[in-house]
């Protein structure tokens, strides 16, 4: 097991394994894929091979001849009955471009993988066999790929109509940026080009649309992270009530963003089953899934430094390749890489600027980070490069730069308020973990034979919990808490869980509150029609307003018992205690079923002290939060502000460029533990999404923005080989306005392990004097890298 | 010649010691087969290509990717999938316990590539050291966990397992 | 290309040779499926027929006969690495064979036979087999044929697959007191390879006496530096040498793939490093 700690009594703080294990042990869980109907139908959708063209003509019949193909839906037919799919974050509420964005391509693509077809079939593969025989006439048109290129003058124009290819651009900061620069002894700049990598969580994304004529309503199953903000999407696109839409999201195989809405098949099973009156699946291939990109960003950081390292001044005009438009959330993701700016340090005179180009290749989704793994890189590789230009080490000059512990709550120059941190402490701790000195000997010694043996640090500070004003990312959750009659408690959330085990973080909080015992405990969510109002999974909220929620609404139900319990034992109410199902005044016991039986059946004489049933909903706001822009015009959408500090050791073979991870280490401020066992799973697993990152994985595109990555033998996720040893300590702050302190642990690490990773390879090669600040950093370009720097270089004598 | 050729094929599989008969498309992988003729949906999908180890079974005693297995191909076989490891009584067996018990796994989609592999690791080796437990789960892809908790619940599945031999 | 494929089952290679007679194009011989499935599940190929080879019994097994060694077509890659005979006199191929990819499942049902007719770039096998100077017995309509691995990679007509049945593979047991290597570079764990080598070395007291090096995953096709590298014979290995080695075998790259794993120039540079690498470790081993 896990860390144990048991500095307090009760669940909380425990390695406990999850109530929701048992099912996936068993091979009984219920994943979307699982679930089938008589009747069901399979989608399979034809997709654009081009990056951008006109659609002259689509010719479907030759796919309708196919035996087993029930229909042929275009573009064209498909916006008869449905409209476009609302954007999640609309880039209008904030004075941006909004282009429209439908199921299916109406007249034009603008992007490689865009549908513009759909089949559906009595099979998938019959379905997948009859989209291969429509023929659509496309008129190519010349596509933009690159940011630099789109923002040319006379760049074709994305999407149709547009001035420009963007979406908006975003000043952010204050202070006197002009002054720190012309005061500063010198001015470093680092370029740090982050490229398109996706989440890719096992599990696909899969819909099933099940329209019932009956009540003229719609189910729709899916892989969904957010089931009551897309009930309302679905609302629009299919022109019908929310109360005649139920979302369900069984359980979730992994999700990092990828599962927020705005995808077109969403609707469109939806509405491809009122049309046919028959359930219609879609199951989306890993060759759709690898079209949904992120995080690539190109920045150039100046930082205007003193000559011992303290930072007086950041300037970086950033721009954001985030594809063509689309519904989903993920363009937001480049807002926060700036808004997050300048991260864990104490600079105030900052002039940054997002530039939010449309490009055609496929947009975005949110993944996880949400653009502040971005701003991690962008930082920490400057950080680095403005370190060795000024022959400093470059962690006394982060710890120089820190805000200190006592500046908390800090404003930041952008508008953010920090609620709480140790920053240096934490460092320190991960440092210590790893024994960083030792390493630092142990390099010497390896560079004596010819190995390069690299450490490199990074901080991430990651605020989580985030809400948007006009949108429906909400910072705030709701829970009921039900005690039936015989004593057991069920739990319905309006958060959702991705499979990263808040569900048994829920419960142990409930536990706690409520003073039963853990496994009488179930915690029911993602379902529109049985859970309370909520938004559901992103931003590592689920733990801290579905528990807080929780919380609230277990302490009013315990009330309850409490009341009737004391009418039963004739005591006083303030002498009851009830802890892990006992409930106790004195030496006086009396059974949890007793009392709960008694609050359903003795309404009019001892229980007449309270209102049944035992249930109540509540409703968890975290503080800190400010939508009304200050007088900067700057608001503050987060509540909480977790933070964390890495330590990577690599080893690099200089012959090949092959970078190796031999030692990892980790420390993390996520306010409070409620489960180590769980906490520490969600930072292993960020880690690896950031070795992934900083080592391989890639999506890439031919010059007519034609995908060229296709399948897991191109896109390359790291194995349980790649992962060396990561030591994870804890130094928590707690966050003063959440629930027990809590601040998040699930979206952490992405940005700064893999920017510990980037530096601890540059660090390796610093005897060749190589500086890599493009990612990722694969062999051959590690290698490109060595290369050139032995060219330029030939008199250093390398050991 | 013509008479060689079959249209749809009989197999006779035994999975988790239950036999059945079917006739099925020549074209159809073990895993759509389970998925969808035998309705276990244990077994996942995650690629269709092999990379992801989701879909593994054990077929006669060894572990393979249902998704490019060609069902036609395994006139007779014995087949085990996540849900044979439950025992019959309905007891979770040594290597689900460990692996629930320490967080082997998050959202358990890869769960039944993890278990059978480390089922097969088990059988032949009670004391798995790091570098063979990563052999053995070289086929399989964990988005989740980091791999960490994984590896512990290797370890901890081949205690629980000697544990219970004795 | 059809929805509802015919299923062929053949009991011994005389029905073999009948049904890939018969058949016209669009059947297409099914071993472990490891190679065909992907693309058969993603739609890319829709074969009319598959011809199950696995009831085949004289595609299966392992044997040693007049001082060669047969494999059959149908033996898994586990079978291959795990297999005592080829342990003890082919430990080259015994080694390559567990380099492969996939995991333990593609080692329980992907063959030796579907492996080399894949001829695939980035595969593990064909540069062993082709620096131990494999032979394969082939079956089609007109009968069995014996011809050199080399040979047959080389014909584009071979028809493998469809008309023509790969029915095992001869190998001479490797030298006592050879030695070998694989070498097989990887970005990351579950990376294909991006370059590989084979290398099979025999000394005379530290002076090179025979050098076989085979370079995989470079490009289209392993690329035999034997002959290139052939003057190393009779010379002791040195730093000079392994210099002049790696960029002899880089040079040979004529054509180096640029793809996913990385670009040619880079690829173009590993074949000397995994030569060069490859020639080392054997060296180390031979006595
Ligand atoms: C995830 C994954 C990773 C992999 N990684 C690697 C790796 O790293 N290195 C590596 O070498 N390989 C790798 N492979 C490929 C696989 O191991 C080999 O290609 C395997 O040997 C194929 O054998 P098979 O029997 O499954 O072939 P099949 O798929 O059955 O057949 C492959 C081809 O050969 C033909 N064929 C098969 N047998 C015969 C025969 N006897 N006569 C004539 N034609 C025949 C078929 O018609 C087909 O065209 C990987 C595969 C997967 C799925
Ligand atoms: S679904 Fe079979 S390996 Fe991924
Ligand atoms: S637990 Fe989610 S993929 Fe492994």
């Amino acid at each position: 097991m896990g860390e144990q700690t048991s500095e307090t009594e009760g669940y909380v703080g425990r390695s406990v394994r999850t109530i929701e294990g048992r099912g996936p042990v068993m091979g009984k869980a219920t994943y979307t894929n699982d679930i089938s109907f008589p009747g069901q139908l399979h989608a399979h959708i034809l997709r654009s091979p081009h990056a951008a063209a006109n659609i002259k003509s689509i010719d479907t019949s030759g796919a309708e001849k196919v035996a087993g193909v029930v229909r042929v839906v275009t573009g064209a037919e498909a916006a008869k009955y449905i409209d476009p799919i609302p954007h999640y974050i609309d880039p209008a509420v904030f004075g941006g471009r909004s282009a429209t964005i439908r199921c299916l391509a109406l007249d034009h693509v603008w992007c490689f993988g865009q549908p513009v077809a759909v089949v559906v079939a009595e099979d998938k593969r019959t379905a997948r066999y009859a989209v291969s025989r429509i023929t659509v006439d496309y008129e190519v048109t010349t596509p933009v790929i690159d940011v630099e290129d789109a923002l040319k003058d006379g760049a074709p124009m994305v999407v149709p109509g547009w001035d420009a290819n963007m979406i908006m651009e975003v000043p952010f900061g204050s202070g006197d940026v002009e002054q720190a620069f012309s005061s500063a002894d010198r001015v470093i700049k680092t370029d740090v080009k982050v490229h398109r990598f996706s989440t890719q969580p096992i599990e696909t994304r899969t819909y099933n649309g099940v329209y019932d004529a009956g009540t003229d309503s719609i189910t729709l199953h899916g892989t969904v992270q957010n089931p009551h903000p897309l009930r309302n999407v679905l609302s629009k696109i299919l022109r019908m009530p929310e109360n005649k839409i139920r979302v369900h999201a069984p359980v979730i195989g992994g999700a990092f963003g990828m599962k927020m809405h705005g995808h077109p098949e969403e609707g469109m099973v939806c509405f491809l089953s009122k049309l046919i009156g028959q359930p219609v699946k879609w199951v989306e291939d890993r060759e759709e899934c690898l079209l949904i990109g992120a995080r690539e960003q190109v920045h150039s950081v100046e930082l205007a430094v003193t000559k011992d390292g303290m930072i007086l001044g950041l300037r970086d005009h950033y721009l954001a390749n985030t594809g063509a438009p689309s519904s989903c959330p993920g363009w937001g993701m480049a807002f926060l890489t700036g808004l997050t700016m300048p991260g864990p340090y104490s600079v105030q005179n900052v002039d940054v600027q997002l530039s939010a180009v449309v490009t055609n290749k496929p947009g975005w989704n949110a993944s996880r980070g949400y653009g502040k793994e971005v701003t991690a890189l962008a930082l920490e590789l400057s950080v680095d490069n403005a370190a060795r230009e000024l022959g400093i080490d470059p962690v006394d000059m982060r710890m120089k730069n820190f805000i200190k512990k006592d500046q908390f709550p800090y404003d930041s120059p952008t508008g953010l308020i920090y609620d709480s941190g140790d920053y240096a402490g934490v460092m320190q701790k991960a440092m210590d973990a790893i024994g960083y000195d030792e390493w630092k000997t142990k390099q010497e010694e390896a560079l004596k034979e010819g190995r390069y043996i690299g450490i490199g640090v990074g901080f991430e500070l990651t605020p989580e919990g985030g809400t948007l004003p006009g949108t429906l990312v909400g910072g705030y959750d709701s829970s009921t808490v039900r005690v039936a009659p015989d004593g057991s408690v069920r739990v319905l959330t309006g958060v959702t869980t991705p499979g990263s085990g808040n569900p048994t973080g829920i419960a142990q909080i409930v536990a706690d509150e409520l003073g039963v015992r853990l496994d009488t405990i179930e915690v029911v969510q993602g379902d529109t029609t049985s859970c309370p109002y909520g938004f559901g999974n992103s931003s590592g909220r689920s733990t801290i307003v579905g528990g807080g929620s929780a919380a609230k609404a277990a302490v009013e139900v315990r009330e309850k018992i409490i009341k009737v319990a004391a009418a039963l034992m004739e005591v006083d109410e303030s002498s009851v205690t009830m802890k892990e199902g006992v409930i106790a005044s004195g030496d006086k016991i009396i059974d949890l079923e007793e009392v709960c039986y008694a609050c359903y059946t003795r309404a009019y004489d001892v229980g007449s002290v309270i209102e049944p049933p035992l249930e109540a909903t509540a409703m968890f706001k975290p503080g800190l939060v400010r939508h009304t822009p200050n007088e900067k015009g700057q608001i503050n959408p987060y509540p909480s502000y977790s933070n964390a500090a890495y330590v990577a050791i690599s080893e690099v073979d200089v012959n090949t460029g092959v970078v190796k991870l031999l030692k990892f280490s980790v420390a993390h401020d996520c306010g409070k533990v409620i489960n180590p066992i769980l906490v520490e799973g969600q930072a292993c697993g960020a880690i690896m999404f950031g070795i992934g990152a900083a080592l391989a994985e890639n999506i890439t595109f031919d010059e007519n923005g034609r995908q060229l990555t296709k399948s897991l033998m191109d896109y390359v996720m790291p194995r349980i080989g790649d992962v060396p040893s990561i030591t994870l300590t804890h130094h928590d702050s707690p966050n003063p306005v959440n629930y027990k302190g809590l601040k998040g642990a699930g979206e952490a690490g992405v940005g700064g392990s893999a920017a510990a990773i980037v530096n601890s390879v540059n660090n390796a090669l610093s005897p060749f004097g190589v500086m890599m600040t493009e990612t990722p950093l694969t062999a051959p370009r590690v290698w490109s890298a060595i290369q050139a720097a032995k060219k330029a270089q030939p008199q250093r004598k390398v050991a | 010649m013509e008479d060689m050729l079959e249209d749809t094929v009989l197999v006779n599989l035994r999975v988790n010691g239950k036999l059945h008969e079917l006739e099925i498309p020549a074209h159809k992988s073990l895993l759509d087969l389970l998925r969808e003729d035998l309705n276990m949906t244990g077994t996942h999908m995650g690629c269709m290509t092999g990379h992801c180890g989701a879909c593994t079974v054990s077929i006669d005693g060894r572990v393979a990717k249902s998704c490019i297995t060609l069902a036609a191909t395994l006139s007779r076989a014995k087949i085990t999938t996540i849900e044979g490891l439950t025992e019959e009584d309905g007891t979770l067996s040594p290597i689900q316990q460990a692996f629930w018990d320490e967080a082997g796994f998050q959202c358990g989609y890869c769960a039944p590539g993890m278990l059978m592999c480390t089922a097969e690791l088990l059988e032949s080796n009670s004391d798995p050291s790091d570098s063979e437990i990563e052999t053995a789960l070289a086929g399989n892809l964990c988005r989740c966990t980091g791999y960490q908790s994984l590896k512990r619940a290797v370890k901890a599945a081949a205690v629980k397992a000697k544990e219970k031999a004795s | 290309m059809s929805l509802y494929p015919a299923f062929a089952r053949p009991r011994d290679l005389g029905q073999a040779a009948e049904i890939m007679g018969s058949l016209s194009t669009g059947a297409m011989i099914i071993a472990g499926g490891q190679e065909l499935m992907p693309s058969v599940n993603y739609g890319a190929l829709m074969p009319e027929v598959y011809i199950d080879v696995g009831q085949i019994a004289a595609l299966k097994g392992i044997s040693e006969e007049a001082g060669a060694i047969q494999i059959g077509s149908f033996t898994v890659h586990r079978d291959v690495q795990n297999n005592d005979l080829i342990q003890s006199k082919l430990p080259l191929l015994s080694y390559a064979a567990a380099q492969i990819g996939g995991g333990m499942q593609v080692h329980n049902r992907g063959t030796i036979g579907g492996n080399i007719v894949a001829m695939h770039p980035l595969y593990d096998i064909l540069p062993s087999l082709l620096a131990l100077g494999a032979e394969v017995d082939v079956l089609s309509d007109v009968g069995e044929v014996r011809v050199a691995l080399a040979d047959l990679m080389k014909d584009a007509r071979h028809g493998l697959g469809s008309e023509s049945l790969l029915v095992r593979v001869h190998l001479k047991p490797m030298m006592p007191g050879a030695g070998w290597s694989y070498e097989k570079l990887k970005i990351t764990a579950g990376g294909y390879g991006s370059a590989n080598a084979a290398a099979i070395v025999t000394l005379d007291s530290s002076k090179i006496t025979s050098l076989r090096v085979v370079v995989g995953a470079v490009s289209a096709l392993p690329v035999d530096m034997s002959d290139t590298l052939s003057d190393c014979c009779g010379q002791a290995w040195s730093a000079h040498l392994a210099e002049e080695v790696e960029a002899r075998s880089s040079a040979e790259i004529k054509e180096p793939l640029s793809d996913h794993q990385g670009d040619g120039e880079w690829r173009r540079a590993m074949a000397g490093v995994m030569a060069r690498g490859a020639i080392e470790a054997a060296i180390k081993k031979a006595g």
